[in-house]
């Protein structure tokens, strides 16, 4: 593979971009840190397990679907691969895994070239799609917003959501199942934020704001320690459309977390809706819906779902060993992207919960002290050598001449001093307990096999070709065409009070329509 | 001995901590002596034996090491601590008896008990700025045997939990019968942040307080300016007060 100039240029600016935002990420946070997870620890045994194994996956999902056309499907649904996953996981954690090797010794800028180029293009392209409807790459980019959704899926949040005020029962029931289960998924994710997610804001009025908030990963599915204390979660992901009064979401960022003025309470909340989705699914489907006592019923059920679930997983986890702290919560991390396969219908159990074992080398170094220490070197006074930049530069936001990732030097364009590629996939270990075969989805509870055939079978309908061009651009100029009722139908066929309604109405039209 | 690519680096300085130095100089040097032994070029060291040749003995090899030396890890994770304890520091105030441990933070503001029968003893980051503030009793929470007692037995009634960990899933089980938190680490934005904001359950962050002992009461400042991302971002103090109060 010749690499040119151009390809360089773009993706030192790409490698660049993560640098800045990393550093404002974690500027507002401290260094995760847990008295019952190693985290720091298994952070960085993910980062190794990134920087081996993420080339090799992502050409293999790209034998299946390209990326931009899996940003096409996710963009559709609530799973996990929108924010912190795609937006900056994928990218961050690979470059993290490249600057402990570098700062190592172990590899140099320009080792593993055409994986790095490759993967910061596979991201690129992503990205663009996901955000196609914003026009944006990152939340980042757009002023830490993201308005993923085109007008057809907003109508129906906006339209199928119910009123609600602090103290009613829907409210009550909203948000004690938003807490329980924002308490689930962090568990579920070993001390991480990533089961969970918020895009948004979308405005619904002069006074009322709209955000999307995923709970992602809740069901037996991808990760072995759920086997058995998930079995009576009904559903892998949940989708929680929330409109808000008094409150503006000034940052939704790369995270997938949000921040208000003035900040948020519960006592902002004044609609909600509930659904469920995923790669098998056309779009959202919607949960508990019928009526507005069904869809408290159905928030409280599932919160004692979520409830049942969390101590049951943390008695599991109290009992784990050290090592297995650390598998559960490196292959967490490391797989934070696997839903790009399950889209691809080619997910495999080896390739996203096992640690590879050209990381699983690292793990005698990985005690507390040095993984917090080096963590926050890493991130924090970007201290390490090979972070640090000359005298006269001021790094974003730090003011400090330091780069948090190395950008790939352009002398091997004329010298050609490069290595091409970490390799292909290797063999991976585990101390947990080995994952059984059952998978719940939309279409039941499936075998793996199974899923991937549905996977690489199914396209929905908004995503076929007859439809996926069909953009928002297109569609200012050409709502009152079939091609255009066809596809607002095709939304709309589970909506309550849009089914059939077509690609004609405005947002006040909506509001009316509710009030009817 | 070859030189490294970072060897020459005009502008790379140590690590600032002695362990992230210790442990990246040992492996900067065990690379050397690798890539001479292998007779390869870097190009053809790099991906054949600089990973097959290195393995997690080699690693072992640079822990035990610093050990040697004298050194004991900071812990993080109590089963860090419990599964290796000559490796590291000692645990203290994570057992049964709490009656003398008390978070000492040197940075804690302290003031004698005033008119009101306030005597400050510390200050936190606000999550979420309440109509009034909290009066509980503090309970110390950090370790699983605490946690695992209070789901088989209830948390007592008023309990305002304090916590060194900024994290969710320690205290997941009982998170939701806290009346408040006081933890010691993170920001607003930390998970437990994030959680006890779901809950409705006031709570400060990043708290600097001394001689809270288990069992004290103590008084939140929950009517506080809630701390913003702009605070962190500009270094702006924005804290509110944690007292003990008189029984």
């Amino acid at each position: 593979m010749k690499l040119s100039y151009a390809q360089l240029l773009e993706t030192n600016n790409l490698i660049q971009q993560n640098t800045d935002e990393t550093y404002w990420l974690c500027l507002t946070r401290t260094v995760q840190e847990s008295k019952l997870f190693p985290v720091s620890p298994y952070m960085i045994l993910s980062y190794f397990m990134c920087f081996y194994r993420y080339p090799a996956l992502l050409r293999k999902i790209e034998q299946h679907m390209s990326a931009e056309d899996i940003g096409d499907r996710a963009r559709n649904m609530g799973i996990k691969i929108q924010n912190p996953s795609m937006g900056w996981c994928l990218p961050s954690f690979y470059l993290l895994g490249r600057e402990y090797l570098i700062t190592m010794g172990l590899i140099r800028p320009q080792d593993a070239l055409e994986d790095v180029v490759y993967v910061m293009d596979f991201w690129k392209r992503y990205e663009l799609a996901w955000h196609r409807n914003d026009g944006h790459l990152t939340n980042r980019d757009f002023g830490h917003r993201a308005q993923v959704l085109p007008e057809r899926r907003l109508q129906i949040f906006h339209a199928d959501m119910y009123d609600c005020v602090e103290g009613d029962a829907l409210h009550t029931a909203a948000q004690a199942f938003m807490a329980a289960t924002s308490q689930y998924g962090f568990l579920v994710s070993c001390e991480s934020r990533i089961a969970l997610h918020n895009q948004g804001p979308y405005k619904l009025d002069d006074e009322r704001e709209m955000i999307v908030r995923d709970f992602m990963d809740l069901a037996e599915g991808d990760y072995p320690w759920l086997d058995g204390v998930a079995a009576e979660m009904p559903y892998n992901n949940l989708t929680v459309p929330m409109a808000v009064k008094g409150v503006h979401f000034n940052i939704i960022d790369d995270w997938g977390s949000f921040e208000s003025q003035p900040e948020f309470k519960a006592e902002h909340i004044v609609g909600v809706g509930l659904y469920t989705s995923d790669t098998l699914s056309e779009g959202y489907l919607p949960v508990g819906m019928g009526s507005r006592e069904e869809l408290t019923r159905t928030f409280e059920a599932l919160a004692e779902k979520a409830k049942d679930a969390t101590n049951k997983l943390w008695k599991r986890i109290a009992g784990w060993s050290r090592d297995q702290m650390i598998d559960a919560g490196a292959i967490t991390y490391f797989s934070i992207v696997k839903d790009l396969a399950h889209v691809a219908g080619c997910y495999e159990m080896e390739d996203w919960m096992l640690i590879d074992e050209r990381a699983e080398r690292f793990r005698p170094l990985l005690n507390d002290e040095y993984s917090n220490m080096s963590l926050w070197e890493i991130l924090g006074p970007l201290s390490n050598p090979c972070q640090r930049t000359n005298e006269y530069q001021l790094c974003q936001h730090a003011n400090i001449p330091a780069r948090m990732y190395s950008l790939i030097p352009y002398s091997v364009l004329k010298d050609g001093d490069y290595t091409a590629t970490v390799g292909d996939l290797q063999p991976g270990v585990s101390y947990l307990p080995p994952k059984e075969d059952r998978y719940r989805t939309t279409q039941g509870v499936l075998s793996l096999a199974e899923y991937n055939r549905q996977a690489r079978e199914f396209t929905p309908t908004v995503c076929d070709d007859d439809h996926r061009w069909l953009c928002e651009s297109w569609l200012k100029y050409h709502h009152d065409t079939p091609a255009a009722e066809a596809l607002y139908r095709a939304e709309q066929q589970h909506s309550r009070l849009l089914k059939d309604k077509g690609a004609g109405l405005r947002r006040a039209d909506i509001e009316r329509l509710r009030g009817d | 001995m070859p030189r490294l690519y970072g060897d020459t680096d005009k502008f790379g300085e140590q690590n600032n901590t002695p362990v992230v130095e210790a442990f990246h100089g040992a492996i900067r040097a065990m690379v050397r002596q690798k890539l001479a032994a292998s007779g390869q070029t870097w190009q053809d060291f790099v991906f054949d034996k600089a990973v097959t040749g290195i393995t997690a003995d080699d690693f072992r090899a640079i822990d035990q090491r610093l050990l040697d030396y004298g050194h004991r890890y900071v812990w993080s994770a109590l089963v860090s601590q419990q599964e290796r304890p000559e490796a590291y520091t000692a645990a203290q105030g994570v057992g049964e008896d709490l009656s003398t441990f008390s978070f000492e933070h040197p940075e804690a503001p302290t003031a004698a008990v005033d008119a009101e029968g306030r005597e400050l003893r510390g200050c936190g980051d606000n999550v979420v700025r309440y109509n009034e503030d909290l009066i509980g009793t503090a309970r110390y929470v950090r370790s699983s045997a605490t946690v695992l007692n209070y789901l088989q037995n209830g948390v007592p009634p008023g309990t305002i939990a304090v916590i060194d960990d900024s994290g969710g899933t320690l205290t997941a089980p009982i998170l939701e019968q806290f009346t408040g938190v006081i933890c010691a680490g993170g920001t607003v934005r930390s998970h437990l942040g994030i959680l006890t904001r779901e809950y409705g359950i006031p709570c400060f962050m990043n708290s600097k307080i001394s001689g809270i002992r288990e069992g004290d009461t103590v008084r939140l400042e929950c009517t506080a300016t809630a701390k913003t991302a702009d605070a962190y971002q500009k270094g702006i103090e924005m804290t509110g007060r944690i007292w003990r109060v008189a029984q």
